[in-house]
Formats: C-alpha cells, structure tokens, sequence
C-alpha cells in the first residue's frame, strides 16, 4: 500500500512537469519574473538527472506528459499557485519561520523558498524512505542542486542523506505519529512561526492516523499555519464523483483514499483542524479549488491561460476543480 | 473494394480491430455520401436528438438500445463524436456505417472535436497510434470530418448545431453559404457554429474556451424569429441532468456522454421530437460494455483516470 501511495509522486511530478512544458508554469500573475527562467531550469535538472536515475520512471513521466488534457494542465497550474501565493504570504508577514513539507515526494519549491526569503531557517522535506532516498539521488547528483541549496554529505556510504544548515530530507512514515513528533522536535523549534503544508498527503492516511499527526503538531508549534490541498468527495445528493474516483483509483492502480467521503465537504474536511481548545485559538479558511479560479485568478492571467490550450469543456473543470480544495489553519497558543 | 458493412457493425460493437484498408474504404464511401449533403440538412419528425459521444462507445450503444434503434428511428447526431473516450475510432466508424447502411435515418454534424488540431491534443490522434501504430486511420477520418454537416433544421422547426450561434449569421442561408470542406478555422461562423455557448450575458460576449463567442437570450430570440424557427438544439457543454432548456425553452442543450470521461458522475440524455414537435426527454446512465455472453468488453490497455494525487 505505502508503495502504491509513493508512486502516486510521480503523477504530481508528470504533471507540474507537463504544465511547465506546456506553458502554463510558471505564472507571470505570481512569479517574480527573474524566477522564471529559474523555476524551468530547476525542473528540467531533475527531470534530466532522474533520466539517468531510472529509464523506467523517466518513461513513465514522459508519456504522460506529451498527453496531458488541458483540464488538468490547469488544475495542476491552479493548484501550484494557489498553494504557492499562500506560503509566500506566509514568509512575508513572519519573520523567522521554519516550513515542514510533509509528503513532499518531487516537490522543489524549497529552491525558490530557501533562496528567496533568509528568514526561512529551517526547510524540512518529509516523505516515505523510497521516496526520500529517490529525492536524495537525484539532489546530490545534479551540481545545480548541490550548488544551489549548499548541500553537504559528510558521509555517502552509511546512507547519510544530503543536507544543509537550512535544508534537511528525512525518511518517516508519517502514520507513525510518534516517530515524526520526535524527529521534528529534534530537528525544529517549538517557538518559531511555522508552516506545514500538506499537498495530497492526508487523503491517503487513514482518519485517526491523520488526525493524531494534526493534533500533535499543532500542539507542539507555538504559532503556525496549516496548508492542505485534498480531493473532497462531494456531499450534494446526486454528486457521484467521489464515489467514482474511489472506483476508478482501487480498479486502475489499487490505490485507496480512506476519508474521501468522510470529509467530503469544505466544512468536514476543515473541521479536522477545528480544535476545541481554551489555549488555543485557531482560524480557518477553506475554499475549493473552483472558488480559487474564480476569485484569485486575474482576467489578464485568464487570458493568458486560455491561449496556451483550447480548453474543450469548462463544466469538467468546474466539476473536478469544486471537488478539489485548499485549507489556511492557522492557530496561536495562549502564552 | 467490396465493404460488408453489416459484418464491421459487427466487429465494432465489440470493440474489435478493423483493418486499415477497411477503414479506408469506409472513410472514401462515407465522403462521397456527406459531400451532397447541404451544410444544414433538412430532417423530418420523428427524429431523436443527441449531444456529444466522445469515444464511449458502450454508451453510444446503450444510447441506441434505449432510443430505439438505427432500424426503427431517425437521429441526428450533434457532433463531437471523438476524444476523450476509449473508443472514439470504434464510435465514429459505427456511426458511419449506419449513416452508410441507412442513409436517411442518420444525420452527423461536425462537433468542434471533429477537426485535426483538437483530436491531436484530445485523445484520438493517440488513441490510432496506439491501435494501428501508425496515423493513416487518423487521417482518413479527418478527410471525412471536412464532409460532415454544420447544422441540421427539423421540419423548419427546430435548428440543430454543435455549439451555439455567430455574430457572423443572422440567417440560415448565410450558414449554407459557407464552405465547410475544410479544417475548422480558429475564428469566424463556421468556428462559432461549433465552439460557442449560451450563457445569461446581455450581448455576445468573449468565451473561456478561447473560441467562439457567449450569447445570451436576446441573440437566441433574435435567430428564432428571423429563421422562423422555435427551437435550438445544441450540444457541447456537459450537463450533469443530460439535457437543459434555457431562454423561455427556446434552446436546449443535450449531452449524451454518461459519466463523462469515465469520472464525472453525470447522467446522459437524448431528445425525441415528436410529429407535433413535442419534446421527450429520456435519460440514460453509464453501464459497463458487455460482449455477446454477458461478460464485460475490458479494454485492452485502459489507459488511466486523470486525477491530482
């Protein structure tokens, strides 16, 4: 099972990958526009250090790639900026903060991050051993890479994974609530704003497993903010599309999203974060993905994305991005 | 060459291969019959209306099942019969062979799909590559996407197209005045015709899709009462109750593709115009293919449901 889940980093990476290659990555609406070029050049030095990692994988994410709808083209671009403008405000209205990307699979956006904002002090990558060690090979392996983020590795034969002062990856199951809570205390401080995101993690983490790892960070971190992005069943009375993708994803790859339709509302999926607490207070925002497009998107950004592809059938998007959603928790303990 | 096309009926309603050369030969008939249809062909009631296919081929054939049947009635398809789904080239060569066998019973209008440009970013270029390892299949059913119609006008009643209007036209004379045999241009009415959509907006407006224009009620009344005509039946916007009446019941749109891309959830529907032009509605849902013996078509290489994961 946790290997079926692990694989599933290769979909996000085959499709930020063909969003990039298709023009839709990155967006000049939340872009800094010396980035650009940086954000391709990062990319494709994974994408060409992992051609020489695994034939394999590189095959699989170039298939998809070169097919890649327009429809998820966009989901993809809406969720990266989405979840991207949120971190940045994050980093702009604190001052020295630490983020935790817990399954971060292939996400590079600790480059720009780290390279941007020196108030960020720690950046933390967490995921599944395989994928760490996936992650690890293709980092320390690219001179980019090892360059850009100061990487270290005293010692490669005891399987001593590349770091920095501000950079670590770590190999955990994040169903193991302890485990994690002790390498985070070890490695972070308690005191500091920090950011968690978790970008399709906890739809595949069983509802107490979840929870546990939701209530113990934030009991731990003194201020921070929470970022989720998650697939919601749907909760209106002929809404099948959750019950579809449960389907679809057990019968194509066996794959399983256990609370898919427990939280399957914007309300149920946020009240998990809703914590009733006299010493802490929490403030929650949540909005499905549609809502983003609609609301946070400029009509000059519009403009732009409706050039790159014929987008063939808008209500499919509607459908698909209103069953997608973005959460903002952020809490504060009493002193 | 000969072509027994009731035994390719045969072999596409079981999703098996057909030759190239029997393709060929399909695509070449097919041309030479859609080439004297007018660009708005006449159709008489009783006739069953239905949106878009999109290579579902085991719903088209439940369509079918549920309407009645290419023996016993008329139907007019809106287009759009290709991408996205499975089996566009299976869908498309089946209607064609009905168009073929029963010349009068079938009418095929181009959808937006039906053009070079769209089917290599939405499946069916891929999907040939994939079934014949080479794109002259691909190419033979675009040459007869060139042929096919750009409307339909039942009993001088009820005017079909695949998208919407054109500020382009105000009459129908002017759509059968264009030259159709070519390509879909990227604007202009023929682009129109096939990409836009109705929408509540006061005047023609810019559409999201980045082709074709919005238009709102007052558009629609205006071509009703200058053609004479009471209804637009139109296709290419997915509806997830299969079919919706907008403006007063002076347009509707039919969607015919069940769960849409095997993950949408919708149900379809198709449009039976009576003699006294009455309307009646039936909705289907999606169901899994089955072969001769009850047992599911399971396609060979089921290429994966796009999610976000």
């Amino acid at each position: 099972m946790d290997r079926i889940i692990q694989q599933t980093d290769y979909d996000a990476l085959s499709c930020k990958l063909a969003a990039i290659a298709k023009g839709y990555l990155p967006a000049p609406q939340f872009s800094d526009p010396n980035e650009i070029e940086s954000y391709k050049l990062i990319h494709s030095a994974y994408f060409n250090t992992l051609k020489t990692h695994s034939r394999r994988i590189y095959g699989k994410i170039n298939k998809s790639i070169s097919s890649s709808f327009p429809v998820m083209n966009i989901g993809t671009y809406l969720r990266t900026v989405a979840l991207d403008s949120q971190i940045e405000t994050f980093l702009q209205k604190n001052d020295k903060v630490q983020i935790i990307n817990l399954g971060c699979g292939s996400d590079l956006r600790m480059f720009q991050l780290l390279n941007k904002y020196d108030n960020l002090t720690k950046y933390l990558d967490l995921d599944f051993k395989d994928s760490i060690y996936f992650k690890n090979d293709i980092l320390w392996n690219t001179e980019l890479f090892r360059d850009t983020l100061h990487l270290e590795r005293s010692n490669e034969t005891d399987g001593e994974l590349a770091h920095s002062d501000r950079y670590k990856l770590i190999s955990c199951d994040l169903k193991d609530t302890t485990n994690t809570m002790t390498i985070l205390q070890s490695l972070t401080d308690s005191q500091i704003p920090t950011l968690v995101i978790t970008e399709c993690l906890l739809c595949y983490m069983p509802q107490l497993e979840s929870q546990t790892l939701i209530n113990s960070i934030i009991s731990f971190y003194r201020v921070g903010e929470w970022l989720s992005y998650d697939p919601i069943g749907g909760d209106q009375p002929n809404d099948r599309f959750g019950l579809i993708m449960q389907t679809n994803l057990r019968e194509s790859r066996n794959l399983e999203m256990p609370t898919l339709m427990t939280f399957n509302s914007k309300e149920s999926y946020a009240s998990r974060w809703n914590i009733i607490s006299n010493d802490i207070k929490t403030n929650i925002d949540i909005k499905d993905m549609w809502e983003i497009f609609n609301s946070d998107i400029e009509p000059t950004e519009k403009q732009r994305l409706k050039k790159l592809q014929f987008l063939d059938e808008f209500e499919e998007l509607k459908v698909m991005q209103t069953h997608y959603v973005l959460l903002n928790a952020q809490w504060e303990h009493a002193l | 060459m000969s072509l027994d096309i009731d035994a390719v009926i045969d072999l596409l309603k079981q999703g098996k291969h057909v030759k190239e050369e029997t393709v060929y030969t399909l695509c070449l008939r097919s041309q030479e019959l859609l080439m004297s249809e007018a660009n708005v062909t006449h159709v008489d009631t009783p006739v069953t209306i239905c949106g878009d296919i999109h290579g579902q081929l085991h719903d088209l054939l439940t369509l079918f099942e549920k309407s009645g049947g290419v023996e016993k009635t008329r139907y007019v398809f809106l287009g759009d019969f290709v991408d996205r789904g499975f089996y566009s080239l299976e869908s498309f060569l089946l209607l064609l062979c009905y168009k073929l066998r029963y010349p009068d019973r079938i009418t095929l209008i181009r959808g937006n799909h039906e053009t070079r440009q769209i089917t290599k970013v939405y499946g069916f270029y891929d999907e040939i590559m994939r079934k014949y390892g080479n794109c002259n299949v691909w190419r033979y059913c675009c040459e007869v996407f060139d042929y096919l119609s750009l409307g339909a006008i039942i009993n001088n009643s009820i005017f079909c197209v695949h998208g919407g209007l054109s500020p382009e036209i105000n009459t129908l004379d002017e759509i059968r005045a264009i030259d159709r045999k070519q390509e879909v241009p990227h604007e202009g009415a023929m682009c129109d015709l096939l990409w836009s959509d109705p929408e509540e907006v006061d005047t023609w407006s810019l559409s999201p899709r980045g082709a074709g224009f919005l238009f709102g009620k007052s558009e629609v009344d205006k071509f009703l009462s200058t053609n004479n005509v009471e209804l637009i039946a139109r296709a290419h916007q997915l509806v997830m109750e299969g079919y919706k009446e907008m403006f007063d019941g002076g347009l509707v749109t039919v969607w015919s593709a069940p769960n849409y891309c095997y993950r949408c959830g919708n149900v379809a529907a198709v449009l039976r115009i009576e003699d006294d032009l009455q309307r009646n509605y039936t909705i289907f849902e999606a169901v899994q293919p089955q072969d001769g013996g009850g047992n599911a078509i399971i396609p060979t290489k089921k290429p994966q449901m796009d999610y976000f994961l």
